[in-house]
């Protein structure tokens, strides 16, 4: 299998009020093209930090990224119209609608406007926000926010979607609609890349998982062998046997 | 990424900063009232007074009688004060319309021309008729200076000595003063303002970073966002100065294009230090404690309600190098007295001097935030 995504002894160091925190530690892997790839760790283990790396808006302390067989540090330009991002902070404007939302993201990422307009409709279906595509995002409760982040990194038709926790905090059933759509825009080619603390989501969904812990990468393999290397009845106790059992800060 | 492209993703950007502001009813409203309910009440309800105002005195008397005068002027102190009301520079042969333009220039607040013939009338009890031009856009220190000379020569020579005082830029009330400075404290406090909510509010909601992940650069962004504060402050001017000359009578003899020309210099600067403030506040409580922190001396020390010919020294030097004090001093001279680019084109050349400074570190600092 080819590589789309290769990271190489990446690092990156943070200096905040004279402390030096190193969130990402000499980290190298591929992610493979048309695979659904996970994240998992503790809080602050440095998922998000290595997903900004990879999407560009931060850059790294040190190694190398390339996505799509582009260098991260300087072809962002490159990079950022194929990958489509579901940031972990939800980042909606309250004070636009559902479709101003998606249009900008459309506009920003220059898709022309009829396509877009056919998009909008057909995603909003897909998520069942149809019927509230003219409500400010304000008023959206958690699940329905979620699903809107969701359509919008995807209103270009990214190559490449980076999910950072695309499901903490929702019910069951919004839990279930996200999974079909990853693997719906996993069926049509796409790589899917996302985090998660959800040890069953990762488990069912994903063809490989990235077990990161205090900025290292302790582990990577399909969920069947990870359970095997390390004896392990469930993902959820190869987590807590590659990663320790105290709580972090 | 080229010209073309970045220019497009401002325009795109501009387009949702104005359905943004728009909509926000609780914010507009008050960015159009609040100036003209403080045009009302501080010009309505205020005064003052001055010192160590400069004078020019132009003195064609060929006598000495004058000298007396000259002197009794130069050495007043106002009864509760402690400084000289004047300070003097003597001339000779200058003609009347010369004297307006040092008014018009700013040189003096007010030119009093003594005739060749005053010793000689003195002296022979004959009755003398003495000019007092005045800066009447400043018409808190006009007013002083024309009340104290009444009250001189009222005392000093008799009767016989008159005193001839043609209004320069037609009759001035305290509102024509102030109307101009508020309109540039306005734009700047509002720039600052919304700057706030478009750059550190984003930034708390997490879409600025969600911006940032598309393919747009940061100056895209920035461009996007400056537009739609020039348009926005542009027309907030316009719709106030509107409002000021039907509502309360204010003047506007001059021209609409040079404040135009000043108010875009002026928000460019108020813009990058709304930005600069941005980056370095975390979040909008903080943004709005620094950002007070900058308007109050901006609104109280740059002479927008008082002429600075009034103030404490101290308190002069901080206007000279808060921004507010010169565009103050444009929109007057163009609006009150209805002067052209010539007599602007110093406090333009230093705003710009503050709108390049302010601009560019706003960028930097800007830039430098999610490296
Ligand atoms: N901008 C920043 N400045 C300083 N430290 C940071 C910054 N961003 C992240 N960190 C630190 O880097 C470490 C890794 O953080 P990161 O957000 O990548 O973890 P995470 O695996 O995504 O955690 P979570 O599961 O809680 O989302 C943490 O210790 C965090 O405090
Ligand atoms: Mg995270």
């Amino acid at each position: 299998m080819e590589p789309i995504i290769e990271v190489r002894n990446l690092s990156k160091v943070f200096k905040s009020r004279g402390r030096r925190i190193t969130a990402v530690d000499d980290v190298s892997f591929d992610v493979f093209n048309g695979e659904i790839f996970s994240m998992i760790g503790p809080n602050g283990a440095g998922k998000s930090t290595t997903f900004a790396m990879m999407t560009t808006l931060i850059k790294p302390t040190g190694g190398k990224i390339k996505v799509a067989g582009f260098d991260a540090e300087n072809e962002d330009d490159r990079i950022r119209p194929i990958i489509g991002i579901v940031p972990q902070k939800l980042s909606l404007y309250p004070d636009l609608t559902a479709r101003e939302n998606l249009e900008l993201m459309g506009n920003l990422y220059d898709v022309p406007k009829k396509v877009m307009e056919e998009r909008i409709e057909y995603y909003l279906k897909l998520v069942n926000l149809e019927n509230h595509a003219d409500r400010f995002t304000g008023g959206f409760s958690g699940g329905m926010k979620q699903r809107l982040s969701v359509i919008s990194a995807v209103i270009h038709d990214p190559q490449i979607i980076f999910w950072d926790e695309p499901t903490t905090g929702l019910d069951p059933q919004t839990r279930q609609a996200i999974w079909k759509l990853a693997r719906k825009f996993n069926s049509e080619g796409k790589t899917l890349i996302f985090s998660t603390h959800y040890m069953d989501e990762a488990d069912k969904l994903c063809d490989r998982v990235a077990v990161m812990n205090a900025g290292k990468l302790m582990a990577l393999d399909t969920p069947e062998n990870l359970k095997k290397t390390t004896n392990s009845a469930t993902l959820e106790d190869v987590f807590i046997h590659l990663t320790g059992e105290e709580i972090r800060d | 990424m080229d010209i073309k492209t970045e220019i497009r993703k401002s325009w795109i950007i501009m387009i949702k900063e104005f359905k943004q502001i728009l909509r926000k009813k609780a914010f507009m409203i008050p960015l159009f009232l609040f100036p003209i309910v403080m045009i009302i009440f501080f010009g309505y309800g205020m005064g003052g007074t001055v010192k160590n105002v400069d004078i020019l005195v132009i003195n064609d008397d060929t006598g000495t009688a004058s000298s007396a005068l000259v002197q009794e002027i130069g050495t007043f102190i106002p009864k509760y004060g402690d400084v000289k009301m004047f300070s003097i520079i003597y001339t000779k042969d200058m003609g009347q319309s010369e004297a307006e333009k040092k008014i018009d220039a700013g040189l003096y607040k007010a030119v009093l021309i003594i005739p060749p013939d005053y010793s000689e009338r003195v002296a022979r009890n004959e009755s003398v008729t003495l000019t007092l031009l005045t800066d009447s856009s400043d018409t808190t220190s006009s007013g002083i200076i024309i009340s104290f000379m009444k009250q001189l020569f009222a005392g000093t020579s008799g009767s016989l000595v008159t005193l001839n005082i043609p209004d320069i830029y037609g009759k001035l009330q305290y509102i024509d003063f102030l109307t101009p400075a508020v309109i540039a404290l306005t734009v700047f406090i509002g720039t600052i303002q919304t700057m706030g909510y478009a750059i550190a509010g984003e930034r708390q909601d997490g879409t600025l970073v969600r911006i940032m992940m598309t393919p747009v650069s940061r100056g895209a962004v920035i461009l996007g966002k400056t537009l739609h504060q020039l348009i926005l402050q542009l027309a907030r001017a316009v719709v106030l100065i509107i409002g000021a000359i039907l509502l309360l009578g204010v003047k506007m003899n001059g021209s609409w294009l040079l404040v135009a020309l000043v108010l875009i210099i002026f928000t460019f600067g108020a813009v990058g230090l709304g930005i600069a403030i941005s980056a370095v506040s975390e979040d909008m409580i903080s943004f709005q404690a620094i950002s007070m922190l900058v308007a109050f001396p901006s609104m109280f020390a740059t002479g927008v309600f008082y002429p600075l010919s009034s103030v404490p020294d101290w308190m002069r030097w901080i206007a000279y190098i808060v921004p507010l004090t010169y565009a103050n001093d444009a929109m007057r001279t163009i609006m009150v007295k209805g002067q052209g680019l010539a007599f602007i084109a110093n406090d333009l050349m230093i705003l710009l001097f503050f709108a390049i400074f302010y601009f560019g570190l706003g960028v930097y600092l800007f830039r430098r935030e999610a490296a």
